[in-house]
């Protein structure tokens, strides 16, 4: 009997909270906030805030064309797979002091989490046989590279950090990361975790493929790139993707940083999170977005592997020392 | 008399490894080799040598605590040894002819199709 | 008759069936299936052999000690000659005889084209039976036989197809490479028989560890280590790798990088933990990090350079290899166990890869990435089978490169955490870092070689036949049971092995009656590290099925719901506008971004090092002679500054 119940806790924390309906829901939230503030400081009206729901639906009603030289099992596949990590991402995030899938909730496996977004996009791209995609795809994978040096540092330093606090050498679980938040207040107004916080900040923007890091879509230049022949329900979940790792990335940001802020009823602790989410992506992604240009590709690694995996690296390097 | 022998493998081995390295041809690096294979088996057979030792021969009941005799052990490695090394010359010549069958030459400098 | 089915002469017979089936192909191979049937039967029996000694040695944690002809030690000297089989050999005895039988199955069809087939497999059984001979056996002389019947087996079959492009340069110079290698290893073994007067490996296990002040012994372990280093090919012997897997058939490829470099990584293990015991220096941890790492990343990014699919895999499996050095290396529990999880992950996934490879050859004839393009149509399993493949090597969740990678970056940190060696923290990070470069070659592999657009040279381009495919799922089958299930991998093979490792003086005292090694080894010895395991993180795959599950049924809806229209062929045999690609109002010309510019980005940024290194590896055979002999001078002079 409780087998049965535990799982069908699990599949409320799958399909409710955090799981899929939060996504959806605060992603699409995040992602037309995110456009109306770009466009107010662009002294545009821009969309109504909720936007992205109407397209998503629009789009779920439009004709699927699948191209005659596609692979269309993978074609269709993957923005589906690509949805479901982010997820799962999102159930492994502690929401202040609570996880929903406890025990699976490492730094390391969220890293790694975080690929498969991408890597469907990629291969979702790739079976479609086109041009655009191919150069898109290139493009985004040189992206992933970009991030990820800086991504491990951040991560290695958190760890480290948390780790000389609570005396057990190394943390990578984000429960315990969470805990020690809970105890000794955030993470982000400790003095050696300043620079990690900001190259975390740098990098969403690449990872979620925003200005000035967009090489991979650049829209007038190689038409959205790996989205190029998708349409209707897969282009829609791909939408759905997009707004989701906003908010993985940003509410990971505030798992990692912010934490510790919670009150513990779960309902308020989802409002906070989703609260500093908005915060974060008004001051720094909407800011960032809405004042560059897109950089070159080449020049979006170099950025990521001397500014801000330099950022990081000085962290790691205060947080071994014990600063 | 034996740091002869010993001074004199070391020499062997290194000529070999040497004529490997500097030399261009391959009929040369197989050479090479083989002296290396030498040097060895001269070392070999240096350690198993007890000076003043005979054969270690000897039929039941004829071995006593006053036998003197050299090491067999090192004797039968170096069988071993020798025939590998013959069988590195014949595999390398092999490869050697149909190499120049191919690439019509024996030069290493021009034998790199594969490289990078 | 039931004595001869007693356990203890498994590990003979594991060695033996694979040379008599290589003789007796010899004599009947003219037979098609006579031939093959002994090709399979040989490797399923060593295989069955393997697997009904995980009981008594793995779970039961017992050694086995045995001796030819019953000629056990007297006097406290080992005469006869023996094998001795604990966790640690069984280990590497088990993901070899698993390989060499995927890989026998996958040859009766790959091979069917070429000539001389019998021969292939008197070769293919050689191979075979020197790899489990070495790991199984208990004799450092047997070692270096053994070495030597596995090289020139390598070496044959590299050169086997002499008719593909630089099949036989690749077998000239791994031969001369190699035997340099070999030749290394017999003078390391003779100098420690003059010091110690036994070939036994327990015994001079127990004798050794008490002259490490003496000159020759050091000179001797920097041979062995340097004869052994050449056959795991870890840099500066990988452009031998390289050349020799891209030109062997695909069936040897696998057998080269999934079970010689492991033949060689083993012999590494056996001279560090037991024959030597150096592994609790700081700065012998501190080399085979360092040449791990310098593996690792040199090594993947040479691949990401190059433009044929084996050779590229060859890199990859050299970077692979330095992983589990890394690992082994930082001389802790779970470091050990991490690293050799990773040897059999590496095994299981870079054979599916090779042999995705082979399949790729055998249908459409190159292995040329700038060729090749858009099979996934044409071979739908191989490109399934190949995707499993390549999410595993890039450490893709739940995939079993993920698990292993995640102990290892675990370990590493913990290491630098311990220690407080800051440059282990730069382990990690090189180690993650790879990681996502591997990823990225395998995204060029997948679109030059599987997706994109099809040439119209391979319209004609068919599945390859079910025994290939069988092979292959074989590999894939075991790549998800090793990725999901963790714990049962580390109960009943890592974690036995690992305690093997740790446990040197077991070793000997199962070989040479209790006591020998306290007794030889006095103040030497080593107490037997307490072995602590715990799971780097807890995998619980009844919420990833869940997962699963609702992937599928999204997946299914989504497919079943969308609006199609069905696909209206003109009458020239185009498909319509509609369903053809978006070229952007431009004539239909396709130009696909060719697979080696495909990282432009990155390259760009780092061309001088690329640049550097296309240059460095010359293909001349003097360079790499000259990288082995710089390695042995500069090993010998680590030892004897070091130890």
């Amino acid at each position: 009997m409780s087998v049965i119940l535990n799982a069908l806790v699990d599949l409320g924390y799958i399909l409710i909270f955090p799981g899929f309906l939060f996504c959806f829901l605060c992603g699409m939230l995040l992602c037309g906030i995110e456009r109306k503030i770009v466009a107010r400081m662009q002294k545009r009206v821009g969309p109504p805030i909720l936007q992205p729901l109407y397209d998503f639906f629009k789009l779920c009603g439009k004709e699927t064309i699948v191209p005659t030289v596609a692979n269309k099992t993978v074609y269709l596949a993957a923005p589906i797979v690509g949805l479901a990590a982010l997820v799962v991402i999102q159930l492994f995030i502690p929401v202040f002091n609570f996880t929903a899938f406890a025990g699976n909730a490492d730094i390391i496996v969220v890293l790694y989490l975080l690929l498969i977004p991408a890597l469907a996009e990629i291969f979702g791209a790739a079976a479609t046989g086109s041009p655009f995609a191919g150069v898109g795809l290139s493009r985004e994978m040189v992206t992933i590279i970009s991030c990820e040096l800086p991504l491990v540092l951040v991560f290695l330093a958190v760890g480290k950090a948390v780790g000389n606090a609570i005396g057990s050498g190394v943390v990578f679980s984000l429960q315990t990361i969470a805990a020690y938040q809970a105890e000794n207040g955030c993470l982000l107004f400790k003095a050696s975790m300043i620079p990690a916080a900001i190259a975390f900040l740098l990098t969403i923007p690449g990872e979620t493929g925003m200005h000035p890091f967009d090489a991979a879509e650049a829209e007038t230049e190689i038409c959205e790139g790996m989205l190029a022949e998708y349409s209707g329900k897969p282009l829609a979940v791909y939408k759905l993707s997009h707004a989701v790792k906003l908010l993985t990335l940003t509410s990971l940001f505030v798992a990692l940083f912010l934490g510790g802020l919670g009150t513990g009823i779960l309902l308020v602790d989802g409002l906070i999170t989703f609260f500093f989410c908005v915060v974060v992506i008004i001051c720094v992604v909407a800011l960032i977005d809405a004042s560059t240009a897109r950089l070159k590709i080449e020049q979006l690694f170099k950025y990521y592997w001397t500014v801000v995996s330099g950022l990081a690296a000085i962290s790691l390097i205060l947080a071994w020392f014990g600063l | 008399m034996m740091t002869f022998n010993y001074i004199a493998s070391f020499f062997l081995i290194v000529l070999g490894f040497y004529t490997i390295i500097t030399k261009f041809n391959l009929v040369k690096a197989v050479i090479g080799l083989s002296i290396a294979d030498y040097g060895v088996n001269l070392l070999i057979i240096s350690i198993g040598y007890v000076p003043g030792g005979t054969a270690p021969i000897f039929t039941e009941g004829e071995i006593s605590q006053l036998s003197y005799f050299v090491d067999p052990i090192p004797q039968a490695l170096t069988l071993t040894s020798i025939v590998i090394g013959a069988c590195v010359t014949a595999m390398s010549m092999s490869l050697v002819m149909k190499l120049h069958e191919s690439y019509g030459t024996l030069d290493t400098r021009e034998i790199r199709r594969l490289h990078g | 008759m039931s004595n001869l089915l007693n356990y203890i002469h498994f590990p003979i017979y594991s060695v033996m069936v694979l040379f008599l089936g290589a003789f007796l192909i010899v004599v009947l191979g003219k037979n098609k299936f006579l031939r093959h049937l002994i090709a399979v039967l040989a490797a399923g029996i060593s295989l069955a052999c393997m697997i009904a000694l995980i009981k008594p040695v793995m779970l039961n944690g017992e050694v086995i000690a045995y001796w030819m002809g019953n000629r056990v030690p007297a006097g406290g000297y080992a005469i006869g000659i023996a094998m001795e089989v604990d966790a640690l050999s069984l280990f590497f005895g088990l993901l070899i005889s698993t390989a060499v039988f995927v890989s026998c199955v996958y040859s009766v069809q790959y091979m069917s084209h070429d000539e001389n087939i019998p021969q292939y497999f008197t070769l293919f059984l050689m191979l075979a039976g020197g790899v489990m001979g070495l790991v199984l056996s208990g004799d450092i002389f047997n070692m270096f036989i053994m070495v030597e019947i596995l090289t020139f087996a390598a070496v044959a079959l590299t050169a086997f197809r002499n008719k593909v492009y630089g099949a036989l340069e690749a077998a000239f110079k791994y031969l001369v490479v190699g035997c340099m290698g070999s030749t290394c290893i017999l003078a390391g073994v003779i100098m420690l028989y003059a010091n110690a007067h036994t070939l036994n490996f327990a015994q001079l296990s127990g004798i050794i560890p008490g002259m490490m002040s003496n000159n020759s012994v050091k000179i001797a372990f920097a041979l062995l280590f340097v004869g052994f280093s050449t056959k795991a090919f870890i840099v500066p012997f990988h452009p031998l790798a390289a050349d020799a897997h891209g030109a062997a058939p695909a069936s040897i490829s696998v057998l080269i990088s999934g079970v010689l470099t492991k033949s060689g990584i083993y012999g590494i293990i056996r001279l560090t933990y037991f024959l030597f015991q150096t592994m609790g220096l700081g700065s012998f941890q501190f080399l085979l990090v360092f040449i791990g790492c310098v593996s690792m990343f040199l090594c993947v990014t040479m691949a990401l350079a190059q433009h044929d699919f084996k050779r590229l895999l060859a890199f990859h499996s050299i970077s692979q290899i330095g992983y589990v050095l890394t690992a082994v290396g930082l001389y802790t529990a779970i470091g050990f166990s991490a690293g050799i999880y990773h040897a059999l992950n590496h095994t299981l996934f870079k054979g599916l890869l090779f042999l995705a490879a082979g399949a790729v050859l055998h249908e459409t004839g190159t292995t040329n990435l700038d060729e090749l393009g858009g099979l996934s149509k044409k071979m739908p399993h191989t490109t399934v089978l190949f995707l499993i493949g390549a999410f595993s090597i890039s450490g893709i969740p739940p995939f079993n490169g993920f698990a292993s990678k995640w102990m290892i970056y675990q370990a590493c940190y913990e290491k630098a955490v311990e220690s407080g060696n800051i440059g282990y923290v730069l382990v990690t990070v090189i180690c993650l870092v790879t990681s996502v470069l591997t990823l990225a070659s395998f995204v060029k592999v997948s679109q030059s070689v599987f997706f994109g657009r099809l040439p119209e040279k391979y319209e004609n381009v068919k599945e390859v036949p079910w025994g290939m495919r069988l092979a292959m799922g074989m590999f894939a089958v075991l790549c998800v049971i090793t990725g999901l299930f963790p714990n049962l991998v580390g109960k009943f093979l890592t974690h036995p092995a690992a305690t093997a490792a740790f446990n040197a003086n077991g070793y000997i005292d199962a070989m040479m009656g209790e006591g020998y090694a306290s007794s030889a080894l006095g103040p030497f010895m080593n107490s037997a590290q307490n072995v602590v395991f715990y799971e780097a993180g807890v995998w619980s795959p009844v919420s990833w099925l869940l997962i699963l599950c609702i992937v599928l049924l999204a997946v299914t809806i989504v497919a079943v719901t969308g609006k199609y229209e069905k696909v209206n062929a003109l009458a020239t045999g185009e498909p319509d506008a509609k369903h053809a690609l978006f070229f952007s109002g431009e004539e239909a010309v396709y130009s696909q971004v060719g697979g080696s510019d495909l990282f432009w980005g990155f390259k760009h940024n780092w061309r001088h090092y690329f640049s550097f290194m296309h240059d460095l590896h010359s293909g001349i055979l003097n360079d790499y002679a000259l990288w082995a002999v710089v390695a042995l001078s500069l090993a010998m002079l680590f030892m004897l500054i070091v130890l």
